[in-house]
Formats: C-alpha cells, sequence, structure tokens
C-alpha cells in the first residue's frame, strides 16, 4: 500500500500522530457534549437544544456572512500587491510582509480598547466594520498563504499571456489568476471562517453581536449546551472543509490540463 | 523578445510613461493595503500609543513606563518572554518536521487540505479551546484517565494543565498549524535539482542536509521561529481562559486593568504595557525580516 | 329659553369642558420628561410610570448574568409583567466594561442601568468628571444606609454577598472552613473563579482567607500567605473556576459569592453533577454592596425609572411563573405591587439586599436559600472601599509571583 511504502511511511506516521494531537482534545470536549445526564444516555439532546433556539439561524448566518466579507475584503487588497510583488514589485516585499504581521504584535485587547475610541460611533454598531477588523486579524496567516500559492503557478507566463491577449488588469486577476488558485482563495476562506466563529474579545467589547456573543448569552443557562456550541463551531468549520474539499480539484492538476 | 516582455522592461515594471508610471504602479498596488490597515490597525494603535503617555488626567506623563520596568510587572514580561520562546521551540520542531513530510512526500491534494486545516486550526482559540484541552488534559481528562490505565499518573507526577508547561501544551495547538503554514514555502524551495545535483556530485544524504538542506532552509526555521515567539507573545484569549493570574503574564495584566473588576484606574499603565509588547515583538521581528531577505534569494 | 336649547348649551359645555380637561391631562402627560423625572411624584404617580415605560416597550441592561443573584428571573419577571423586552449587553463583562460602555458606545447601544462595583464608581464620580449618572431617588430611597447612597441619587448601592466554599459532593472529608481547604485529600482541588487583580469574587475570597489566619481587614497580608502555602502543597490548582471546568473535573472546591451559589447548584444539576454550598464557619466576609444607577444617556428613560422601582420594591408577590393573564390587565400601580420586589428576588438568589434591615422589620423580607445566609451569631467583616484600595496594591504586588 502506497502510505506504507518506506518513502511515505514517515509522512503517515507523522500524519497520525498530529491527527491524534487534534483530534483527541476535540473528541474529548465532544463526549461531554452528547451527554443527557438526566436520562443517564449519551445523545444529541444538547445539539438539538441550540439548533431549536430562535435566532441560531440567524447569528451564525452574521458571521457566516462577516466571514466571506472578511475573505473578500482579504483578497481585494491582498491580490494585487501580492502579485505585483511576484511580478517586479520585489523590492517592496520585505516592506508587505513586515506590514501582514503587524496585526500578531499587539494583544488583541489592546486593540479592541484603541478601536473603541479610534472609531467612529456608526463604525461601532454596523456589523459590516467587524470584517474589516477580522480581515485586519487574519492578514499575517492569509498574505502568507496567498504568497504561497500564487509563487506556486507560473505566474508570470499566466499574465504575460492574459496580457498579451488584451485583457485588462482586472479581467487578468479577477477571471484568470484567480481561478488558477482556487484552493488558496477557499484557504483563506475557512481562515476567515474559524475566526469570525472563534473571535469573542473585539466582537464584544466593540458591543457587536455576532454567533461568538449570542454563544456566551445562551450558555449561561446551561453548561452541557455551551460547551456543545463550542464543539459544533469547531467541528462545524471541519466538516465544510472537508467536504469543499471533496470537491475541489487540486490547482496543478488544472493547470496541467490548461497548459496541454 | 516578445512584446509582452517588452512592455514589461528590465526591472519588471510596466513601461507605461517614466517615474512617475513606476511611482503610479506602486501606489496602486500598496495603495489598498496601506489605507486599510491605517484606518483598521494603526488609528486604534495611535490611541493606545498617545494615552499611555498620559496620567489619569490628561497631563503627559511617564510614569506608566516608570511602572513597566517594575515589579510586578517585570516578572510578567520574564515569564511572557519566556512562554514565548519555550512554545516557539516546542512547537517549531514538529511543525518543521510535519511541513517537510507533508511538502516533499505528500500529494498536491493533501498539501492543499493541510494547508486549509492549518488556516483553520492556527485560529483556534480562547475558551473552546481551553475547554478541549481541559477535558482531555485536565484532573479527570480523558487522557489523563487513559493514560492512567497503562501506568502513567501525569498529575502524580506534578503535570498540571494549568501550569508554564501546560500552556505551552495547549498553545502548541494552533502554533504547530502556524509552523506548518509559515515553513512550507521554505521546503518547497528546496528544489529537488540540488539534491540530485549533490547526489551526481558523489554526496550522499547526510552530506546534502549537513552542506546544502540545513544552512539552506536554517535562515527560513529561525524566521518561522520568530514569527511563532510573537504569536505566542501576544495571545490573550486562551490564557485569559485558563489560568487564574498566578502565571504572570503581560496579556493577561493588560486585560486585568482594561477589563476588570478590581482596579479601574490604570488604564493608561495598560496601554503602555501594550506598547512595552509592541517593541519586544518589533525587536524580535526584525531579524526576521533580515534573515527572510536573506533566505529568500534560495527560494526564487 | 327653551328646553332645547338648553340642552344644546349643556352638551356643547359639556364638551367644551371634557375636551379643555382631556386636553390639558395630555399635554401633562406629554410634557413629562421622564430622562429629567427624579423620583416617582415627578413621574406622575406609578400609573404615569408604568404607562411611560410600556410605550417605550425596551430596556438595554448590561453586564447582567442570569444566575447572578437571580437576575435572570428579575428580568423574566420584569419582561412578562410590564411587557418590556430587556436586552443584555455582554452578560459576563466587567465593571470596567460598563464604564466604557457609557464613555463610548454610540447612542444605541447605550445601556439605561449599570450595576457596577464600588471600586469602579469611585473612579467615575468626583471633581471635575463628567456627569455619567441621571439623579433618580426610588420610592424607598430613604431606607437604603446613607452610607451607601449618593445625597442627590445618583447612585445607590443594591445587595451585597458573603464569601462561602462550593464543593462537589463527592469530596471527602466535606469541608467547613477555610482552614480546611489544606487538607492533602484535597490535592488539586481548590480554585478560585479568577484573578483577584480582575474580579471582586476571587479577591474577596483573598479577604476571607485573611480573617481565617489572623489577618484583619487592613492586613491582606495573611490571605496572600495562605494561598502560596496552597500553591506550594499542590491544593490550590491554577485552574479557573468556571462552570465548565467543575463539569470537566478539574476542580473539585472553589471559594463563590452566596449569590452564585444557587445558580451554579442548579447548573451542575441539569449537567448531572452534585454541587454544595457552605458559609465558612472561620471567616464570614461580606461584599461592599454592588451599586445601581441610571445612566445620564439612557435610550428608554421612563423604563430606566421603573426598572430601578422594581429592584428597591420591598414587595412580596408573584414571580413570572405564577402571573396569570388577569395580573397582567391590572393597572399599573396594582400590577407594580403584584409582583415580587427585586430586593426579595436578590433574596431568593442567595444575595441580602440592601433594604435588609428596613424589610426584616416590616417582615416584608422572605427566606432565602436554605444554608445560603449567615450563621446566626457569626460576625461579618465586610471591607471598606478604602480598606480595598490598601488590599488591592498587595495583591496586584504578589499574586503574579504566588
Amino acid at each position: 500500500m502506497k502510505f506504507l511504502s518506506p518513502r511515505q511511511l514517515p509522512l503517515t506516521i507523522g500524519l497520525l500522530v498530529a491527527a491524534i494531537f487534534v483530534f483527541f482534545p476535540l473528541i474529548s470536549a465532544g463526549e461531554f457534549s452528547l451527554r443527557e445526564p438526566l436520562k443517564q444516555t449519551h445523545g444529541f439532546d444538547n445539539y438539538v437544544w441550540f439548533f431549536t433556539a430562535p435566532d441560531f439561524g440567524k447569528y451564525l448566518g452574521i458571521s457566516f456572512g462577516l466571514a466571506v466579507l472578511s475573505a473578500l475584503i482579504l483578497l481585494v487588497i491582498l491580490v494585487p500587491t501580492v502579485i505585483w510583488l511576484n511580478l517586479g514589485g520585489a523590492r517592496f516585499r520585505g516592506f508587505v510582509e513586515f506590514i501582514s504581521l503587524l496585526p500578531l504584535v499587539i494583544p488583541v485587547v489592546a486593540l479592541a480598547i484603541g478601536a473603541q475610541t479610534a472609531l467612529p460611533d456608526f463604525a461601532q454598531t454596523n456589523e459590516v466594520i467587524l470584517a474589516f477588523m477580522f480581515a485586519v486579524l487574519a492578514m499575517p496567516y492569509a498574505y502568507r498563504t496567498l504568497d504561497t500559492g500564487l509563487r506556486s503557478i507560473p505566474l508570470k507566463t499566466i499574465v504575460e499571456a492574459a496580457r498579451g491577449l488584451g485583457a485588462s488588469w482586472f479581467h487578468t486577476i479577477v477571471r484568470v489568476v484567480i481561478p488558477v488558485v482556487r484552493s488558496t482563495v477557499t484557504s483563506a476562506l475557512f481562515m476567515t471562517l474559524a475566526l469570525s466563529l472563534g473571535e469573542f474579545t473585539l466582537t464584544s467589547l466593540l458591543h457587536w453581536d455576532t454567533f461568538t456573543t449570542w454563544v456566551t448569552t445562551m450558555s449561561q443557562s446551561n453548561i452541557l449546551g455551551a460547551i456543545s456550541l463550542s464543539v459544533f463551531s469547531l467541528v462545524a468549520v471541519f466538516v465544510l472543509l472537508l467536504a469543499i474539499s471533496i470537491f475541489i480539484r487540486p490547482t496543478s492538476n488544472t493547470v496541467a490540463q490548461e497548459e496541454n | 523578445m516578445t512584446q509582452t516582455e517588452a512592455r514589461l522592461n528590465r526591472k519588471g515594471v510596466p513601461a507605461w510613461g517614466t517615474l512617475t508610471g513606476r511611482w503610479a504602479a506602486i501606489a496602486v498596488a500598496l495603495l489598498p493595503l496601506l489605507v486599510f490597515m491605517c484606518v483598521f490597525f494603526f488609528a486604534p494603535l495611535l490611541d493606545v500609543f498617545v494615552s499611555s503617555f498620559q496620567d489619569n488626567n490628561g497631563a503627559f506623563s511617564l510614569l506608566n513606563y516608570a511602572d513597566v520596568f517594575k515589579e510586578p510587572i517585570l516578572t510578567a514580561m520574564r515569564t511572557s518572554l519566556g512562554l514565548a520562546f519555550c512554545s516557539a521551540l516546542v512547537s517549531a520542531v514538529p511543525g518543521a518536521i510535519l511541513a517537510f513530510l507533508i511538502e516533499s512526500r505528500g500529494s498536491e491534494r493533501l498539501r492543499q487540505i493541510i494547508a486549509s486545516i492549518s488556516g483553520v486550526l492556527a485560529n483556534t482559540g480562547g475558551v473552546p479551546l481551553a475547554f478541549m484541552f481541559v477535558a482531555a488534559l485536565g484532573l479527570e481528562g480523558s487522557a489523563t484517565g487513559f493514560l492512567k490505565l497503562i501506568g502513567i499518573d501525569i498529575y502524580g507526577a506534578g503535570f498540571s494543565l494549568y501550569t508554564f508547561w501546560g500552556l505551552v501544551v495547549v498553545y502548541a495547538y494552533f502554533q504547530i498549524p502556524l509552523m506548518v503554514i509559515v515553513f512550507s514555502p521554505a521546503i518547497h524551495g528546496l528544489r529537488r535539482e540540488w539534491n540530485e545535483a549533490a547526489k551526481t556530485l558523489g554526496a550522499n544524504g547526510a552530506q546534502f542536509w549537513r552542506y546544502i538542506g540545513v544552512p539552506l532552509l536554517f535562515p527560513s526555521f529561525l524566521s518561522a521561529f520568530l514569527l511563532l515567539f510573537a504569536s505566542a507573545f501576544s495571545a490573550y484569549a486562551t490564557a485569559r481562559a485558563m489560568t487564574n493570574g498566578t502565571i504572570a503574564l503581560v496579556p493577561l495584566m493588560i486585560g486585568n486593568l482594561l477589563d476588570g473588576n478590581v482596579i479601574f484606574d490604570e488604564v493608561n499603565l495598560a496601554k503602555a504595557l501594550a506598547v512595552a509588547m509592541v517593541v519586544v515583538t518589533l525587536v524580535a521581528m526584525i531579524p526576521y525580516l533580515i534573515i527572510q531577505r536573506r533566505a529568500e534569494r534560495w527560494q526564487r | 329659553m327653551n328646553l332645547k336649547r338648553v340642552v344644546a348649551i349643556a352638551a356643547a359645555s359639556a364638551v367644551a369642558l371634557s375636551a379643555t380637561v382631556s386636553i390639558s391631562t395630555a399635554a401633562q402627560a406629554a410634557s413629562v420628561n421622564y430622562c429629567k423625572v427624579t423620583n416617582l411624584k415627578t413621574a406622575g404617580g406609578m400609573d404615569a410610570l408604568v404607562k411611560a415605560a410600556k410605550k417605550e416597550g425596551a430596556l438595554n441592561v448590561i453586564t447582567l448574568p442570569r444566575d447572578w443573584a437571580n437576575y435572570g428571573e428579575a428580568m423574566d419577571l420584569f419582561s412578562k409583567a410590564f411587557g418590556i423586552k430587556i436586552t443584555d449587553d455582554n452578560p459576563d463583562g466587567s465593571s470596567a466594561y460598563e464604564i466604557q460602555t457609557i464613555k463610548t458606545a454610540p447612542a444605541a447601544k447605550q445601556p439605561d442601568v449599570v450595576d457596577i462595583g464600588v471600586s469602579a464608581l469611585n473612579g467615575v464620580i468626583g471633581a471635575g468628571q463628567d456627569k455619567l449618572f441621571a439623579n433618580y431617588k426610588v420610592a424607598n430611597f430613604a431606607a437604603i444606609p446613607s452610607k451607601w447612597k449618593d445625597a442627590n441619587g445618583a447612585w445607590y448601592g443594591d445587595y451585597n454577598g458573603i464569601i462561602g466554599i462550593a464543593y462537589d459532593a463527592s469530596v471527602s472529608p466535606a469541608p467547613t472552613k477555610i482552614a480546611d481547604l489544606t487538607n492533602p485529600a484535597y490535592k488539586g482541588l481548590v480554585a478560585l473563579t479568577g484573578d483577584p487583580t480582575a474580579g471582586q469574587e476571587p479577591f474577596m475570597s483573598v479577604y476571607a482567607a485573611a480573617l481565617a489566619n489572623g489577618g484583619s481587614l487592613d492586613n491582606i497580608q495573611p490571605g496572600l500567605d495562605f494561598f502560596k502555602k496552597l500553591k506550594a502543597s499542590g491544593n490550590f490548582s491554577a485552574t479557573k473556576a468556571t462552570p465548565e471546568n467543575y463539569i470537566a473535573g478539574a476542580y473539585k472546591i472553589s471559594l463563590t459569592w452566596n449569590f452564585n451559589a444557587p445558580g451554579n447548584i442548579a447548573g451542575a444539576k441539569a449537567a448531572g453533577k452534585n454541587l454544595k454550598f457552605v458559609i465558612p464557619s472561620d471567616a464570614v466576609v461580606a461584599g461592599t454592596p454592588y451599586i445601581q444607577a441610571i445612566n445620564a444617556k439612557a435610550p428608554h428613560c421612563a423604563a430606566a425609572r421603573l426598572w430601578e422601582e422594581f429592584l428597591y420594591s420591598e414587595n412580596k408577590g408573584k414571580y413570572t411563573a405564577d402571573l396569570t393573564a388577569k395580573d397582567l390587565k391590572l393597572s399599573g400601580s396594582k400590577l407594580f405591587n403584584t409582583i415580587m420586589g427585586g430586593q426579595n428576588i436578590w433574596v431568593s438568589g442567595g444575595a441580602a439586599p440592601i433594604l435588609q434591615a428596613d424589610m426584616t422589620a416590616k417582615k416584608t423580607i422572605i427566606s432565602g436559600p436554605d444554608g445560603f445566609n449567615v450563621p446566626k451569631g457569626a460576625k461579618v467583616y465586610q471591607p471598606s472601599p478604602d480598606q480595598q484600595v490598601t488590599g488591592k496594591t498587595l495583591v496586584a504586588a504578589q499574586w503574579p509571583t504566588l
């Protein structure tokens, strides 16, 4: 079997160990979420409780929408920059990388307090602004992923070909480059989704209402329910990720096919 | 020279116009990013920076910074730095190994799935992460129980999830994926051709690694390490969810002073602490960027 | 004059008279600006206040956890009785968050009322500070001890609690006093609900430890030494005593407010665990009362004032579950007197209401949950805000290096 061959064995073992580390805590928490103490059994009661709670769909939708918007913002801001860096602006690479890493430098709570004073009133009530803040928080990872993705394709060739055939810059970026790095784009989207469902400090300190703050309000009355909600936040993203990964074809196969 | 190549002249910059054309291109490429960061990052940061130099009445004062160098903040700084260093070290090595295995031996599809999963895991934290580990490695955790069954009593031996090293273990959950994301490009850049060239020149595996592989990868490894350091240093939500303050950490102190129920008159001290953290992280990042620049050359 | 004319004139005058009367009452009612109302009288009486509050239809509260002194019941009862929707901003938030919100949040997110700690209050009142709170004296204002109220009615104490030991039923032997916590059988089982530098509950727990070990309200050091000893022996776990961590078995014994205990016990039971509570026999430490205040920028002024009247009502009446449709049709003041007053709801949550002395004298106080109140004859220690300042400094300096 291929994954037991001497060459692949270290990878298989490495992935197995990593999987245990990643999934064991999740499963442990999951076991708690499935407890039904009053019936002395295990079941999905806690999940039914929050699925049928009013506003569940509403707040999940809000966080999901914010994640999509946030990913879009990141793409709009970073893709042209990264393309330019890879085509000819290599001198500025260090500078851009530095900027993209800055959000890692400050603890979220300090950023939130600064934002309370710095952002105007309308910004603090309109949830759309939250998408921009999420984009800031996701920037270090997003920049990295996009840069890696764009470097692994023959970017210069593709851009030259598109431009040579008369495409505008907009057309080139949106209709040619981005589809080629589809998987990188989805990666960035999942990242913002995980961030959006888990980010609490910034969201609550700035009085926004998202899935995360709804979870805290709901969690007050029901401990096992609270646990199942946090398990759900993590598992939902994973399940979505796996589902989409099955349907997205790997990039290089696509490029190879296009080149043929 | 093709028509397109003529259009993209020597420095790879579109040949439309002269110097202004060049600057225009740079502006268009960088402006969205800079404007975005100015509004949503630098503006809040500026407020924090300015108030850190004020006392409670708004007058200019350096007292906050004087306090930063006194106990107990000094201990918190030391512990935070120590935690950042240990977490970075403990996570960088497995992360690098994992990244290497995936990049060099994994299929394209695997690499992309791992990239997505790493992105998701790198953003976990706070109460959900803390509870997951309490459920697994807490006093009555499932892993703790499992280990007891095979004869290992970790709590009896002095381990506790709510100590310095416990935090290092929990931080690894998002640090290792971060390492995988950050280090994979470096492995990707290690061309197979060099391995083959070395082999044809008579080097064996160990020699390849010693003279080519490690020296090429080490700068990237170091810069990834520094990134993990910065990430662990400023981590807040997870530590707050797990501990009760007996592990002195600077982000927790900032949280206590800004969003607490006991001390209310030291908001500007908290901001000075935040600025101090920024300074420390910047100091750590500058070597990162220098090293990255040099490692870059081999990755093109 | 013939009869028809007389009747016509009489009818016309009657119409004119009633029109004038209704116009003037309408004018009177419309002219009351509830944001400037300072007591029930200027509000036009309870009926008028209830009417105005119902018209507003909403109330913004902030950082009120449902199982904190049974605030959940208070909010549900107020909501159901008066048809007012309550929005609770960040239930687990801190007093600092409340103050920051009043100072910086946009109008739509302003809370109507706040419930903050005394230490938070001291930072925002005083000369030269912006006036954050609106003056309002509730009906029972005179009965509030003068130490815990502002002379003009800007703020007033509401309830306080006592630190006790919450422990899992499986712990053996069951602890009854602070000194018991050093028992080697409790290795790794004792936890605090947070950082004493950040939370009143753990901060007061350190005072309790101090009093149990020869300290005093002016000397918190023995409390710090006690926890240091507890940490060294391995009994003190650095975990945070939250309901989730309790269910996961991360700790079994913690020090909490008595008014948090009923909610915690009920929550634990629903999750399959058996939690017990006891006030330690070697140290009875009461916290300073929390403070109620109406936000000067309150978006729903009448509802805010009705809420405060409700919270300071000493009535013994119906809970949410007992309210009938008939009750809801009663007039404002009658309905108000039918429902359980906020002071008693706090008692049911295990807290000591500020009007306790008055209510005990008038025999309007209900009994609290069993075992939650002060053992008879025990001396209750209550650190004053000034004493807390000294205590805070010591704790902030020593806790991180414990």
